[in-house]
């Protein structure tokens, strides 16, 4: 199979943004071009959940590609969810990869803060079961769920879930690109609002505007995307033994590890999906980057804080550095590539190896991938 | 009062039984069978949400409850005080919606009762409960 590498990276700042989608992604598409030295890519993937609903638009991969002056160029939208973003950097490299293309542009964003809060969370609620959304369910009220059962078998405490928010906070703070630049205290987040009991209003990650782009292609680039893999479970959380995993993660993290050839202890810098701050904890664990139950632990530790051990989400996660829906995942391989090619300017780690994991609806959709410098 | 069952569907090649009725089982591209499953069950987890979407009281207490037959249901309750993972609760369909509710000491007597048919077993199975009950309440004290 042809590798396929990363060329050119850019993102818009998360956050709440006046300009329009097509405006947002168009940004992020220019710096990830220019970034790549290219002026014209074969074919275009855009990733966007739900731009019908938010902003009223629709045939996204025509639209952006004219937005875009490529109104001749290929162009198609992948959508799974919050997780959307990588599963457009997966067609994306599957394209490259099968040999239809040589340079394909990725490009997703999601506008919602135009939005009232409870519209904005009627729309992500609809990437739930329906018979569970009859009863009340939002993506809080899930989380909140899965939380406290996680709570009762793994050994996670209030402090380990409220310590992941600090430390991201911590990290978005040295992010020009994060949506919240300010540190926050454990108390602060153990006294904040809340929201789905046992989770808390700093629990949760924020609503956000942004967009995020790759450019992908045959020719050797600095960084090689060196796995990627997918993992479904049942969009039913009752028909789901276990809550405290997320079997779709593991599936993915075991497919992205198998075709990269190394496993977890090779990572030295991680991106993962904390939506809620106790899915960081589980998925280190899903992911193996941490043995199962210690993810509070080494968190405690400051292993998981830049210049720990292992630094995860030093662009300060979806908590910090927001979360616009299909932009995250895309976000989420931008700041591995700027991390692992040194030019992530005042939170740069020292990495050679790093994994994004991206998490669709409630643990339905899930992708990890896996980046190498060469 | 309990009910005595729920409507729930059985998967004719891996005995799956999920609540309510689906059309296909979940693991199987394969029709499921109409099946019953006691009313009675141990909640999974719980939560209390309170900004709940239009429509909706708040607090909005919301329990995903594990029944005997081995399914797991969505529930509403009326509260969550006393509650917690690992408890007994009975569940009523009111209308096609679940409601959970903490088993009182008459419901818990009359359906141990109809399940122990003997007197001998009904003394000994009472002698079991009591042990295990004790033994579930000491470790759940463990941190």
């Amino acid at each position: 199979m042809t590798d396929v590498w990363i060329a050119g990276a850019g993102m818009t700042r998360f956050g709440k943004r006046d300009e329009s989608l097509p405006d947002l992604m168009a940004e992020a598409a220019s710096v990830a071009l220019a970034d790549a030295g290219i002026e014209r890519p074969d074919a275009i993937v855009v990733a966007a959940m739900n731009p019908e609903e938010f902003t009223g638009e629709g045939n996204y991969g025509s639209l952006i590609a004219t937005h875009l002056g490529f109104s001749h160029v290929p162009a198609i939208r992948v959508e799974t969810a919050t997780s959307s973003g990588m599963a457009a950097v997966y067609t994306a490299y599957a394209a490259l990869a099968a040999g239809f293309h040589s340079v394909v542009l990725v490009v997703g964003g999601e506008k919602m803060t135009h939005l009232p809060t409870p519209r904005v969370s009627e729309i992500i609620g609809r990437s739930i079961d329906p018979h569970e959304r009859t009863y009340g369910s939002t993506m809080p009220a899930l989380a909140g769920l899965i939380t406290r059962a996680a709570m009762q078998r793994r050994g996670l405490g209030l402090k380990e879930i409220a310590q992941v928010a600090v430390k991201n906070h911590a990290h978005g703070a040295r992010n020009p690109f994060a949506h919240f630049q300010t540190p926050v205290t454990l108390e602060a987040v153990m006294e904040s609002r809340m929201v789905a009991d046992p989770l808390r209003l700093f629990h949760c990650c924020p609503i956000s505007d942004g967009a995020a782009a790759l450019v992908l292609r045959t020719e050797r680039a600095p960084v090689r995307i060196a796995g990627i893999g997918q993992g479904m479970e049942a969009i039913a959380v009752r028909y789901r033994s276990d809550l405290t995993s997320f079997r779709a993660t593991q599936v993915a993290a075991e497919a992205a590890y198998r075709m990269a050839g190394f496993g977890p202890e090779r990572v030295e810098v991680a991106e993962v999906h904390d939506a809620f701050t106790p899915f960081e904890l589980i998925s280190l664990e899903d992911t193996g980057l941490v043995p199962p139950s210690k993810a509070g632990r080494v968190t405690l530790d400051g292993e998981t804080a830049i210049g720990g051990r292992l630094p995860v989400n030093p662009s300060g996660g979806l908590k910090a550095r927001g979360h616009p829906l299909a932009a995250t995942g895309i976000s989420q391989i931008v700041e591995l590539t700027w991390q692992l090619r040194g030019v992530a300017a005042g939170r740069q780690v020292e990495a050679r190896v790093g994994l994004a994991q991206s998490i669709g609806g409630i643990a339905t959709n899930n992708w990890v991938t896996l980046l190498e410098r060469a | 009062m309990i009910q005595d069952v729920l409507g729930a569907s059985r998967c004719p090649r891996c005995r799956r039984v999920v609540a309510p009725p689906a059309r296909m089982c979940p693991d199987h591209p394969v029709a499921m069978e109409p099946h019953l499953v006691p009313a009675v069950g141990e909640v999974v987890s719980f939560t209390t949400l309170h900004s709940p979407p239009e429509g909706f009281r708040s607090p909005l207490h919301i329990a995903i409850v594990e029944l005997e037959g081995g399914a797991r249901l969505f529930c509403h309750g009326e509260e969550t005080r006393g509650v917690k993972i690992g408890s007994r609760v009975s569940v009523e369909d009111v209308d096609s919606v679940f409601y959970f509710s903490h088993m009182g000491f008459a419901d818990r007597a009359r359906l141990f009762w109809r399940r122990h048919g003997y007197r001998g077993e009904k003394v000994a199975a009472i002698g079991k409960s009591f042990v295990k009950g004790f033994w579930k309440g000491r470790s759940r004290e463990k941190p």
